[in-house]
């Protein structure tokens, strides 16, 4: 254990490591420049505590106001993405009932039978694990579209 | 079957795991490395570890035996386990990685700014926890009175107290790499097995044919033909929703980068999931042909532990078992120290200051408690209470979770409100289930399967509670809303 040795005492090292996020901002909701955000150790208040975040959970703008139009922005993009989910999270289940629909309505699908199955419990065992993958991908590519123009637009302000 | 199979494959999981823990204690410094893992965790590492935790007894014993048990309709429940992480994706997982929580209760008194819904939410995330380890306790007894004759309650102890030495001992950081080791080890101990047995069963087996022919394994009432629609949706509802809320997966995505690598990481897990479950799929339908016998209650999520050895005599089969019962203790290990490490984490920082002395005391209370309950009960089939586990969560920490990362509206009345309606409801289902259906037997899938229902009063009580609660607004909702979505530079 040599290497418990030679290092900086632990709760310093906690405060360095405090929510690296901090920076994580766009620079367009934060027109005065705050002060350097103070280093929070990272331990929990516990719950005879205020009602207060055990660390600095605090969103960059809050306590400042949003300037107008950024703030639009952030509505927007949060309803586009909101929009995003539940369109992929609906088409998802749409398309599970009308694949579950074909397979307990198509007698062929039960008659039919592979390596000593029936036909529709393999494609009810292993067929809906593409239908999920697929829709996460496009998923993914789709919300960061989302994100790229809400960086575009904050960035031609 | 020769003890000594059982006894060297686990010892040997164990060994491994203990020696990725404590290899992993070495870079383990801080307060911060204890609980997050100082969020540095790579995408495909985070992710095999979000596997390796997720897949617990449930999916490696219970989901083969359900499908022998009750055919097509158990194949729903790996659908459903998957597709939870699809649920994550669109609607939780950058969000919350952005929001910089560490745990749900701290993301939602952030979100509420109010210690009551944290006190709430703690207490949530504590019952659940301690619920979904008492079946991988369960099926850690099941599993060593199989393969090792000795009594049951020793494999429930035996996994209780090596996680809370390895939880103690390191942490998370430690715990990343024990569970990414260990979904790999979980996947390679039922793909190897099954394609052997395929193999086998293609080449034919000539006594077991006959065996076989006697009964039809794939009756069409069994098939999705058969559907049970109400049980069907209902259990989808819990399972897509409840994933959302369970507090060792959510953790996970504390160590995430950044919103992005979040996302990426839940496609990651999704894809590993999808390719770990048509394994456990195989092995039920392969245990209809050719072990219809265990066919029963209680001795169908031995199925996966059985087969094998039936279809392959000789070292090959005692080889494969041996593997297989490796996988099984991993997957007991890795789910239940995940629980731990949340629950520890929960319990620390709220009951005992949040240092690292806090964390170990808190992992020792993490792990007696479901100790006991296992110890004290009989299981009734895994995958069917850890279904239960997340019909409870899909009606409480769930609708907070996603009102609080989309809807700007919830107050802490609300959600406070909300969680104690969901929660009774789905506790009273579960618990006085029985009782309620013996006095009126109509309404027993209703009980037996509660989310479709439980879930939806739950929603539906916080946004009226909040409504009628306009001023209980948060006044930092839209900054901390902000905060949620916009990307990461």
């Amino acid at each position: 254990m040599t290497d418990e040795q030679g290092r900086p005492g632990r709760t310093d090292e906690t405060a360095q490591t405090a929510p690296p996020d901090e920076t994580a901002q766009p620079p367009e909701l934060d027109r005065t420049p705050p002060a350097r955000p103070e280093r929070v150790r990272v331990t929990a208040a516990g719950l005879g505590a205020p009602a207060r975040p055990a660390f600095d959970l605090r969103s960059p703008v809050a306590g400042e106001r949003a300037t107008e139009p950024a703030a639009v922005y952030v509505r927007s993009l949060i309803r586009s993405q909101l929009r995003l989910g539940i369109v992929a999270a609906v088409g998802f289940v749409v398309a599970t009932v009308a694949f579950v629909l074909v397979l307990a309505l198509v007698p062929d699908l039960s008659a039919a039978v592979v390596f000593g199955v029936p036909a529709s419990w393999l494609l009810l065992g292993f067929g809906l694990y593409p239908l999920a993958l697929t829709v996460a991908v496009l998923y993914v590519r789709a919300a960061a579209r989302n994100e790229a123009r809400y960086r575009a637009l904050t960035v031609d302000e | 079957m020769n003890p000594w199979v059982g006894y060297l494959s686990i010892a040997a999981v164990a060994a491994a795991s203990t020696l990725i823990g404590f290899y992993g204690l070495r870079i383990s410094r801080t307060t911060s490395d204890f609980y997050v893992a100082s969020r540095t965790v790579r995408p495909w590492w985070n992710a095999s570890a979000i596997g390796g935790e997720y897949l617990s007894a449930a999916s490696f014993l219970g989901v083969a035996g359900l499908v022998l048990l009750t055919g097509s309709q158990g194949m729903w429940f790996p659908i459903g386990y998957t597709a939870g992480y699809l649920m994550l994706l669109l609607f939780v997982a950058a969000p919350l990685r952005r929001s910089g929580a560490y745990t749900i209760p701290d993301f939602t008194q952030a979100r509420l700014e109010s210690t009551a819904v944290r006190r709430v939410t703690s207490t949530l995330v504590i019952v659940i926890g301690w619920f979904y380890i008492v079946p991988q306790l369960q099926g850690a007894a099941l599993t060593v009175r199989i393969t090792t004759g000795m009594p049951a309650w020793a494999g429930s102890v035996a996994v209780a107290v090596i996680v809370a030495a390895v939880v103690m001992a390191g942490g998370m950081r430690s715990i990343t790499f024990v569970q990414a080791f260990q979904f790999w080890l979980k996947l390679t101990a039922l793909a190897i097995p099954t394609v052997v047995i395929l193999i086998v069963v293609a080449g034919g087996v000539p006594g077991l044919v006959a065996q076989a022919a006697s009964i039809d394994p794939f009756p069409v009432e069994a098939g999705p033909a058969g559907l049970d629609v109400y049980r069907t949706v209902s259990l989808m509802v819990a399972l897509l929703l409840g994933t959302l809320g369970l507090p060792h997966v959510l953790v996970r995505f504390y160590t995430s980068p950044d919103g992005v690598a979040a996302r990426r990481t839940t496609v990651i897990v999704l894809a590993l999931l999808s390719a770990f479950y048509c394994f456990p799929t195989v092995f039920g339908l392969l245990g209809r042909v050719f072990a219809p016998d265990l066919a029963e209650a209680g001795q169908a999520d031995a199925l996966v532990l059985m087969l094998p050895a039936r279809l392959l005599p000789g070292p090959a089969g005692v080889l494969l078992t041996a593997l297989v019962i490796a996988g099984a203790f991993a997957a007991f290990l890795s789910t239940t120290s995940g629980l731990v490490v949340s629950l520890a984490g929960v319990i620390s920082q709220d009951l005992l200051g949040g240092s690292v002395r806090g964390f170990r005391i808190a992992a020792v209370l993490a792990t007696i408690v479901p100790l006991v309950v296992a110890l004290a009960t009989e299981s009734s089939g895994l995958a069917g209470s850890v279904g239960l586990v997340f019909a409870f969560t899909a009606s409480t920490l769930c609708p907070v979770l996603l009102l609080g990362i989309w809807w700007r509206g919830l107050t802490a009345r609300g959600a406070v409100a909300g969680m104690l309606a969901g929660g009774s409801l789905s506790a009273l289902a579960i618990f006085g289930g029985g009782m309620l259906a013996a006095w009126a037997p109509g309404i027993r899938p209703f009980l037996e399967q509660p989310a479709a229902w439980t879930v939806p009063v739950a929603v539906a009580v916080i946004i009226v509670v909040s409504r009628t609660d306009r001023r209980g607004t948060p006044r930092g909702a839209d900054a901390f809303l902000a905060r949620l979505h916009t990307p990461e530079l």
